[in-house]
């Protein structure tokens, strides 16, 4: 992988001279994910100093509330790249390329984790029906896609399986919401409920993960396929697998609690395309 | 109450500051628990009128929509945001009356019916301190003009409470002393200012009824009213110790006056033998060789002088006031028979005696006082039966008592005179003193007086004790 990660990065490299156009003054528009933890201002603003110095233009940092929103200002090109979540990415895999992928704890993958409050004796799924359950968006494969598609395969959806079904439009969110009792169980992101248990462990201290899904593709960065040879895109994707080699990108990266950004293949997806399959079938 | 007027004054008005202390420290205590209230009341609604309408406004368009995330991300949000104490759950219910979310989905779990957290609850505006640590305020959720659902909110007012009765512990306590302080000061001052009233007070008790004057040195010249009371006082005193002096010296006139009344009748009584006398004189000069005639006159002579001398003697023992000790005898009232019998024949007054007391009766009484007593009434009936009249006089003894009555069939006794004898107060002005010696000297033997006017006779009794001090 890091062979491979080298050519790219080489690649990049040799393409952006030529590729230099008149850049406009226009700020580089970056769409993170409203999954992620958006609520740290340190982590925006050092990724913004981190982008901005590698890009050498002004980075915007666009937050939405939901995947979909993310994903149709993407397509429109009202944004010019976006840290987004593997499901969406297939979702519009034919309009969409890579432009790298997180490391997290060694490796490009990250679980599902199926959550309930600390004092309940849920140890499965199958225990949480008749239950109200949070997931945190229908466009996240952590916090939908693999417990809908869990719940396909054994034939019912979250509308019938759960009393009700809320949406939190965020994975701390989803832990807010067990944590509190609003809901009984939650389908949350494996990082981001790690973290959260290393940054807000009175958080995730109320909380109990009963069930972990397979590894999955980790989100990865996006960008319209049709404008991959746009310098600024180049210069992103450039800077994006470049953060480990600077000091503001390791700072980033610490905030963030990930190792490094590599280049992605989209076969690194496959399990959560079998879970989209999974759910389309049943 | 008896007994606090019976307190002393230098007590009584530092208690009365103390009571008024006391009473005003109510009052304006009840005044500051009632202001306090007030400003709790007005902080407490407008928390909850801020809190429900901050809160309605963010959650409109969430509840309108039911989105039970947002309602409960604000309502977890607006919780946190807030001190948190305060706030003990807010309960957001759609218009169907169930809960849409709550700041606790443990105690509101979702979509269970709200109807059991509105119990109790008030509008913001009516919201009061009832002594409940918990009250509950609810509102309408309303969100473009119409009622999309309610907003239940329970208050902690515990330190409210405690803020409350902190405060009446401290009026309690401050007042208490502040209280304690000023009826201390008060008592001190009061005591300090009444020292001389005091000083007066002793003066008048001290000797039992001979009020000493206060002496210049211990008249308080800051005062100028209490300097003239205490200067009266003294003039007073003065004029009281005139006032006895002269009671003594009309009642020991009074006693001569009497005999001075008796001496024109007794000059009669000893004329009246004299003749008699002057006459068997002569005729013993006259027939001084006839034995039987000088025998005869001799005789005379002798009786005449005989009764001269028993005048005398009981003029002289009547005059013998100071014979203190003798017993009262029999012969005590055959003197005084012979004292009025010349009254009586002056007025041609027809004389009941009876003396039926034993001389054992008699001894227990002094002799001086009673006679005194008695002839002292004996003049008086005797003035008052008037020309013709009768007069009576009976001693008797029943039980433990000597009774002396003596009666006229005159006029009724006045008022004045009926005081004077009968009354221990004041003299009236005018008359004499006579009446007065007796009522003196009747209550100085332990006895009593007692006037009955009955089928036109006027009847004084008194009445001694056998077992009396003058047997002493």
């Amino acid at each position: 992988m890091h062979t491979r990660r080298s050519a790219i990065l080489a690649g990049a490299a040799f393409c952006a001279a030529p590729m230099v156009r008149a850049q406009s003054d226009a700020p580089f528009r970056f769409a993170l994910t409203p999954v992620f933890l958006d609520n740290d201002a340190a982590v925006i603003s050092a990724l913004r100093t981190a982008l901005g110095e590698a890009v050498g233009r002004e980075i915007e940092l666009v937050q939405r509330r939901t995947y979909q929103e993310i994903t149709g200002a993407l397509l429109d090109g009202s944004v010019d790249a976006a840290w987004t979540c593997g499901y969406p990415y297939l979702q519009h895999r034919d309009q969409l390329s890579l432009l790298g992928v997180p490391v997290w704890r060694g490796a490009p993958l990250y679980q599902s984790y199926l959550i309930v409050a600390v004092d309940d004796a849920a140890t499965s799924l199958a225990d949480l029906q008749g239950g109200a359950h949070a997931f945190s968006d229908p466009d996240s494969n952590s916090g939908y896609l693999v417990t809908a598609s869990d719940l396909a395969r054994i034939g019912t959806t979250p509308d019938g399986y759960f009393s009700r079904s809320i949406f939190t439009y965020g994975h701390r969110n989803v832990v807010r919401a067990v944590a509190g009792g609003l809901t009984r169980s939650g389908s949350v992101d494996g990082y981001v409920w790690e973290v959260l248990n290393s940054v807000e462990p009175g958080l995730t201290a109320r909380t109990r993960v009963i069930s972990r899904s397979e590894d999955l593709g980790f989100p990865p960065f996006v960008a319209r396929s049709d404008r991959m040879d746009e310098a600024g895109i180049m210069a992103c994707r450039t800077a994006l697998q470049g953060l480990g080699k600077a000091d503001k990108g390791r700072e980033v990266l610490r905030l963030l609690f990930l190792d490094a950004v590599v280049p992605a293949d989209p076969a690194l997806f496959n399990g959560i395309a079998a879970r989209m399959a999974a759910l389309a079938g049943g | 109450m008896l007994r606090f007027r019976n307190l002393p004054v230098t007590v009584r008005v530092p208690l009365i500051t103390a009571a008024l202390m006391i009473i005003l420290a109510l009052v304006a205590s009840q005044g500051v628990l009632g202001a306090l209230g007030r400003v709790q009341d007005a902080r407490l609604s407008e928390t909850a009128r801020l809190h429900v309408e901050g809160l309605a406004v963010a959650l409109g368009p969430s509840v309108l929509r039911q989105d039970v995330w947002e309602v409960y991300d604000i309502l977890d949000r607006a919780r946190q945001a807030s001190d948190g104490q305060r706030l003990l759950l807010t309960v957001v219910a759609d218009e169907r009356g169930r809960v849409l979310a709550a700041t606790d989905p443990h105690r509101a779990p979702v979509g269970e019916d709200a109807a059991e957290f509105g119990l109790g609850a008030v509008a913001p505006e009516a919201l009061r301190m009832t002594g409940d640590p918990v009250l509950r305020v609810t509102s309408p959720l309303q969100y473009q003009g119409r009622t999309i659902g309610g907003i239940v909110t329970e208050l902690d007012v515990t330190d409210l409470l405690a803020e409350r009765r902190q405060v009446t512990l401290w009026l309690l306590f401050g007042n208490a002393l502040a209280t304690g302080v000023l009826a201390f000061g008060g008592w001190l001052a009061v005591a300090r200012i009444l020292r001389p009233v005091g000083a007066l007070v002793q003066a008048m008790d001290a000797s039992g009824g001979a009020p000493r004057p206060i002496p210049t040195t211990e008249i308080p010249h800051g005062d100028p009213g209490l300097a003239r009371l205490i200067e009266t006082y003294n003039q007073m005193t003065t004029a009281v110790e005139e006032r006895a002096e002269a009671e003594r010296r009309l009642a020991d006139r009074e006693r001569f006056v009497s005999l001075g009344r008796l001496s024109s009748a007794l000059a009669h009584e000893v004329n009246n033998p004299l003749g008699g006398l002057l006459n068997a004189a002569d005729t013993i000069r006259t027939y001084a060789d006839r034995p039987d005639v000088v025998r005869q006159s001799a005789e005379l002579m002798q009786r005449g002088l005989g009764h001269l001398r028993d005048v005398t003697r009981a003029m002289l023992d009547q005059n013998r006031l100071d014979r203190a000790g003798q017993p009262l005898r029999p012969e005590d009232f055959e003197d005084l028979r012979l004292l009025f019998e010349p009254e009586a024949h002056s007025r041609n007054l027809a004389l009941e005696w009876e003396v039926e007391a034993g001389a054992e009766a008699l001894a227990c009484q002094p002799a001086a006082p009673v006679r005194q007593v008695a002839l002292n009434l004996l003049l008086n009936a005797g003035a008052a039966a008037g020309k013709g009249g009768e007069v009576g006089l009976k001693v008797s003894n029943g039980g433990d008592r000597l009774s002396i009555a003596v009666s006229n069939t005159g006029n009724a006794m006045g008022d004045a005179d009926l005081r004077r004898l009968l009354a221990s107060g004041p003299l009236p002005p005018g008359g004499g003193v006579g009446l007065r010696l007796v009522h003196d000297i009747v209550s100085g033997l332990g006895g009593t007086l007692h006037h009955d006017r009955a089928e036109g006779w006027t009847m004084i009794r008194v009445d001694l004790p056998v077992t009396g001090s003058g047997h002493a």
